[in-house]
């Protein structure tokens, strides 16, 4: 390669001058994200209670009796107050930045003792939960966003979004309730073979595949649209509505 | 259960004195609906405040005491001369009103609840004469236009919230507020395709179930982001 030709000299700056204006911009977006790590203390029947404006909430368990809260923001003026109650940890992002309309995302990643009772909810913004063995579990995004809850193994769960997929992987507990709701978006419920659950499924769009939890005690209502019955021992009460979308039962 | 028969327990789940499985179901249905979550707060409210003023509403230290100086100060007004005297040739009216009344407990007692069955028979008689001249007057009314009532009624409440909406509409950003119509649109579906199954089918209860469920979900979307 020539460099002395003008030709190549010019590719040369050209390429140069791209790569640190990459490096610029990528610097620039990780200075002006914010990034929180606080740790709190905890007992094991803890509850964790956050509300968000919009972003990602992903909530995993770990083997300590603390819970570890690390918000990643964008805008660094967001208000961010975690206060300790007598129950746990309140998250109140849209409390605390009320009438301000410069918070933008804020992504969490709480690490909380396993046996905790977790209740989120975000405008907007994916929540993932996993590996929960307390007492509620509950997300709620109320516009767009996907829901995950994997390894869930509490009394009482409700997801609820508009729009996006609900997938939830776990146990339903004898006595227990469970509700999951969309408007438009899949809910598949990944089970253990074994489980027993009073189900009302309903969705308009007459898509539910109730897969190996098909049994003959069930009802088809509506011309498809809702199936009720007894699946097992019609332990758990279990409510799954989708407006638009589909609602799938699979066997882990 | 509804949200009636919710809020019926609510007293109880209050007080604790609910079962495990019918405190559980309380509680997780009020962490979903935000009327009956209102309603336990006021109740809350009220227990509240009731256990924080509890003792101050206790009886006098001697009761008998205080009825003696009640009763003493009775007996010297009584003594006293009338403020009022009456002429010989006063008319009834005159009199009536210039007359000492003095009743027992008892009395008063038993006025009241004369007075008490005079209005309860009254309204009940009002109320059936209504109901027969409704069952009469008008012809019975179908299921598909109650359904066009009370969403006639739910769409007033979502005029208002959606008027508060809009004034904070401003404020938000551009993806807020793309995000929030884009959703809102998906409710608008849910709530249309029910309206067009029940206008085929007036008796549908699945199409009904789903459009309350999307109204009632319309309603909670608004309010939430009216709070912004």
């Amino acid at each position: 390669m020539n460099f002395h030709s003008p030709a190549t000299r010019t590719r040369v700056s050209f390429a140069a001058l791209t790569a640190l204006f990459l490096v610029f911009v990528i610097a620039g977006s990780a200075l002006a994200q914010q990034k929180v790590s606080r740790k709190f203390p905890a007992g094991k029947n803890v509850r964790l209670e956050l509300k968000n404006l919009s972003g990602t909430i992903t909530v995993e368990t770990w083997a300590r009796d603390e819970i570890r809260v690390t918000a990643m923001m964008d805008a660094p003026a967001v208000h961010f107050n975690p206060r300790q109650t007598d129950a746990g940890l309140v998250i109140d992002i849209v409390g605390d930045n009320r009438g301000r309309s410069d918070v933008g995302d804020v992504n969490f990643k709480i690490q909380v003792p396993a046996r905790s009772s977790v209740d989120l909810e975000t405008r907007s913004g994916q929540i993932s939960v996993s590996n929960i063995q307390g007492e509620l579990v509950r997300a709620h995004v109320w516009t767009s966003g996907d829901i995950t809850l994997s390894g869930v193994n509490a009394a009482r769960v409700f997801a609820a979004n508009t729009t996006g997929d609900i997938y939830f992987d776990g146990e339903f507990a004898s006595g227990g309730t469970y509700e999951f709701k969309s408007g438009q978006g899949a809910i598949t419920l990944r089970l253990p073979a074994n489980c027993g659950f009073r189900l009302v499924a309903t969705a308009p769009a007459k898509q539910i595949s109730m897969g190996p939890f098909w049994s003959d005690g069930m009802k088809l209502l509506g011309e498809g649209r809702r199936i009720i019955g007894d699946v097992g021992d019609g332990r758990a009460s279990v409510t799954v509505t989708n407006y638009q979308g589909r609602i799938n039962f699979v066997r882990r | 259960m509804n949200c009636e028969n919710y809020q019926d327990l609510l007293s109880d789940f209050i007080d604790g004195s609910l079962s495990p499985q019918d405190h559980n179901k309380v509680e997780t249905h009020l962490s979903v609906c935000g009327a009956c979550a209102e309603a336990r707060s006021d109740l809350n409210a009220i227990v509240g405040f009731c256990l924080e003023h509890r003792g101050e509403y206790d009886a006098v230290p001697n009761e008998r005491a205080l009825w003696l100086r009640i009763s003493n100060m009775i007996e010297v007004e009584l003594a006293a001369p009338s403020r009022t005297a009456i002429p010989e040739n006063a008319g009834w009216w005159f009199r009536l009103m210039n007359r000492s009344w003095q009743l027992s407990f008892p009395q008063v007692a038993a006025s009241i609840a004369a007075i008490a069955i005079v209005v309860a028979s009254g309204t009940v008689v009002g109320v059936r004469r209504f109901q027969d001249r409704g069952f009469q007057g008008t012809p019975i009314v179908s299921t598909g236009s109650s359904v066009e009532a009370r969403y006639r009624q739910r769409q007033q409440v979502i005029d208002y919230w959606n008027q508060r909406v809009e004034l904070n509409k401003a404020r938000w950003n551009p993806q807020m507020r793309e995000t929030f119509d884009r959703n809102m649109s998906v409710i608008d579906a849910a709530v249309n395709d029910s309206m067009r199954q029940l206008n085929q089918n007036p008796h549908d209860e699945v199409s009904e179930e789903i459009l309350n469920a999307a109204l009632n979900d319309k309603v909670e979307l608004l309010k939430e982001f009216a709070a912004l």
